[in-house]
């Protein structure tokens, strides 16, 4: 039996209840799509920036829960700064639904400069929602910088970016856990501070009227964007480089070769987000070749060392299977499959075609829903388990995992064949034109609910061991 | 402090100044943009020279500036005929890179009456440069098709009406240039796009703030601006914190 941390449990507890309201609006979404509800389209926007920004936010807060959790082995971080990240986060999201619910903001999740100073919502909506990313975003930076910190007391910067391995010594030992943390957190820092940049110039524009440049907002935004979404995949990865040799009963440890693929990571992937902006043709071309670059250069050597550790762990092991150890194996997989899908729309050739298609919102929910999602309940799974230690009923796991299998990739698929099909994303009702699109969605719908079904089940049986750990815990 | 202060005030109230004009500026800016890819229709011109072209004719062979006038105006119009002129000849390429209209828009204006104004500005020999009378009904046709409007003043005489410049390649519209005056730089980008060469990014009127790049309309130059240092900032903030954090005696 080990103690589940009390910060670590709310979080869960949040978790638990954000994320299925989040994919029920995924549903609604499918659904008006599909042409059913019309009464509600007018909702359809809002919503849309609601269960983008929410789920976002969820993946990321989730995922450094779980890696600070993770490091806790290793690090202390501070009791104040975890209740202020707790607090903010819990703030952040109420100004967030104030905004999207009583104002009706609907300028999607990043907040693209101009459209939100010029859609047809209250302008006081737009404040809120700003104010919302403001609040979230300064309590995460204060977050990531204390992580730092704490991993700072025990590794000098050189040891946790593991870089005596690159010189060839082993000694000290850094987990896996500790370096691709290290390297999120100071992307993260990074990311943050290009987000805050582009709050105050859209703050500039609401509140003092003083217009910014566009193309630079763009950057600014997408570097925000980009970079947020990816590392909540890293911490995600992370944790599981830790969690899964427990089930495998082998090591995994850092190297050469990880911690090459890392520190490239490190330095290749903040100008990846370059093909974000591939159709902006006043970027200059040099820019766009970077973009493709940089993008197969940051995802490709992480991936594949990745993905061999992982299948080496596990490859003749006696390892042992239950919820956790399969979401957290099934999860890589969903990563590496979205990763494939995203590095094919990363191809300037092939985004002449994909660009904001639905094939888009196909990949990225493939690795989030699939990949980090799937990670971070798996790893949820295990604290509560390991605090309780109830029963495990393996026959009834394998039946959570297929619904979610099989409603999760049905309706991926769905997005995946839509995109192909030339349906573009973001359109709340398809006109005669893309009467196509609407099937799909349709089927898209129903294997989401299917997902939804398998998630609650899931839930029921996580939330009984979180009420236990809960109540030892507090 | 009090300097800073003071300093902080005064830009404010400078901006201030700037963003009253910017925003009319932005919003002539608007409805510039509404002309682009409007098609103008054909029609018999007649020329101070005394001959009768089709409109058509004059965009054949090089992109065609058209602006409206009217020969008794003591507003803006000949003010503004002559500042195009002035501004054709600093930037060149004119005959080469685009030819210039000047259209009277009051039926009371003859071929007589071009011919003057043709003489007044001295370009009554430039190949050119061309001063048509059209029909009356399609000249309504014309400037209902660039909204450009106009209205008689019945106590004057006179018409209160806007100042409009639109660049046409092969009939269709590709830029357009509200009020009055126009500043010669936005002609000199103008005459980049008739040159043919794509111009991606130019200053938007008010939207000064950090831009990215700066495109010279005199050089034809592209060059990184300020803005750009901003995408910098992060980086070299996450690096910073990161070498501050851990500077300090490892365990
Ligand atoms: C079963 C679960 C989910 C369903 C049914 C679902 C459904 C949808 C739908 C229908 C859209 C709109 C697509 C369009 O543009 O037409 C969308 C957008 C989006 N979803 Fe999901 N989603 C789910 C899970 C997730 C997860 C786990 C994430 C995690 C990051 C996520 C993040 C987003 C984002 C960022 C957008 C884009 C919003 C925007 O364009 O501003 N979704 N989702
Ligand atoms: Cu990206």
């Amino acid at each position: 039996m080990r103690k589940a941390n009390t910060h670590t449990l709310y979080w869960i507890g949040i978790t638990l209840v954000l994320f299925p309201i989040l994919v029920v609006l995924g549903i609604y979404m499918r659904t008006v799509q599909f042409g059913q509800l019309p009464a509600t389209q007018s909702w359809f926007y809002p919503m849309m920036t609601l269960h983008g920004l929410g789920m976002v936010g969820v993946c990321y807060a989730a995922s450094m829960a779980c890696a600070v959790d993770a490091l806790r082995r290793y690090i202390e971080p501070s009791g104040a700064i975890s209740w202020l990240a707790l607090a903010g986060t819990v703030a952040g999201v109420v100004l967030l639904l104030v905004s999207v619910f009583l104002g009706k903001f609907a300028a999607g999740w990043y907040f693209l400069y101009p459209l939100p100073m010029r859609g047809n919502w209250p302008a006081w909506s737009t404040v809120m929602f700003l104010s919302a990313i403001t609040v979230l975003g300064a309590t995460w930076l204060i977050w990531s910088v204390d992580m730092l910190r704490a991993i700072a007391r025990r590794y000098s910067l050189s040891e946790a970016l593991g870089w005596h391995y690159l010189a060839g010594r082993t000694e000290p030992e850094v987990p896996p856990l500790v370096l691709i943390t290290t390297v999120s957190l100071i992307a993260c820092v990074a990311c943050l501070v290009a987000g805050v940049i582009a709050l105050a110039l859209s703050f500039a524009d609401v509140l003092g009227g003083v217009r910014s440049d566009a193309l630079l907002m763009k950057n600014l935004t997408f570097f925000f964007g980009h970079v947020l979404v990816n590392l909540s995949m890293y911490l995600g990865l992370a944790v599981t480089y830790e969690v899964l040799p427990e089930y495998a009963g082998r090591p995994w440890k850092a190297n050469k070769i990880v911690a090459l693929s890392w520190n490239t990571v490190l330095v290749v992937f903040l100008a990846a987000y370059f093909h974000h902006l591939y159709m902006d043709f006043v970027q200059p071309v040099v820019v766009q070749y970077i973009g493709q670059v940089a993008s197969y250069i940051s995802s490709i050597p992480a991936a594949v060392v990745t993905l061999f550790g992982a299948l080496m762990l596990v490859y003749r092991s006696k390892m042992r299977w239950n919820l956790a150890s399969i979401l957290l194996f099934v999860g890589l997989a969903g990563w590496a499959i979205g990763g494939g899908g995203a590095g094919i729309d990363s191809t300037i050739l092939v985004n002449m075609k994909f660009h904001n298609t639905l094939w888009v919102p196909a990949h990225f929910h493939t690795y989030m829903l699939m990949g980090l999602m799937l990670l971070v309940t798996g790893y949820f799974y295990h604290c509560c388990q390991a605090a309780t230690e109830l029963p495990e009923k393996p026959s009834f796991h394998n039946l959570v995992i297929l619904l979610l299998m099989v409603g999760g990739y049905g309706m991926l698929f769905m997005f995946y064949l839509s995109g192909a099909a030339s349906i573009p994303r973001r359109f709340a009702v398809y006109p005669a034109e893309l009467a196509h699109g609407a099937g799909y969605a349709g089927l898209g719908a129903l294997f989401a609910a299917l997902f939804l079904v398998g998630l609650i089940v899931f839930f029921v049986e996580i939330g009984k061991r979180w009420i236990r750990a809960f109540r030892v815990a507090v | 402090m009090r300097v800073i202060i003071v300093g902080l005030l005064a830009t404010l109230a400078c901006c201030g100044a700037e963003l009253a004009q910017a925003a009319d500026l932005q919003s002539s800016l608007r409805n510039e943009v509404r002309l682009v890819d409007r098609r103008l229709p054909d029609m018999p011109l007649r020329l101070g020279d005394g001959r009768v072209v089709q409109l058509s004719s004059l965009w054949r062979d090089t992109p065609l500036l058209v602006t409206f006038f009217y020969q008794r105006c003591t507003g803006t119009c000949i003010p503004s005929l002559r500042l195009i002129r002035d501004a054709v000849q600093q930037v060149g390429g004119l005959g080469r890179d685009y030819r210039v209209l000047a259209l009277s828009f009051d039926d009371v204006d003859t071929v007589a009456d071009m011919r003057l104004q043709a003489d007044a500005m001295e370009l009554a020999s430039d190949p050119n440069w061309f001063f048509a009378v059209a029909a009356g009904k399609n000249v309504a046709q014309i400037t209902s098709e660039l909204d450009f409007g106009y209205w008689r003043d019945p106590s004057t005489g006179q018409y209160v009406h806007e100042s409009l410049l639109v660049a046409v390649d092969q009939g269709r519209v590709i830029r357009a240039l509200l009020g009055y005056p126009i500043p010669l730089s936005r002609f000199r980008e103008l005459a980049w796009e008739l040159r043919g060469s794509f111009v991606p990014y130019y200053e938007v009127p008010g939207e000064r703030l950090l831009r990215c790049f700066e495109f010279n309309p005199r050089t034809g130059g592209f060059r990184p601006d300020w803005g750009l240092l901003l995408l910098l900032a992060q980086g070299v903030t996450a690096i910073a914190v990161a070498l501050t954090v851990f500077n300090r005696p490892a365990r």
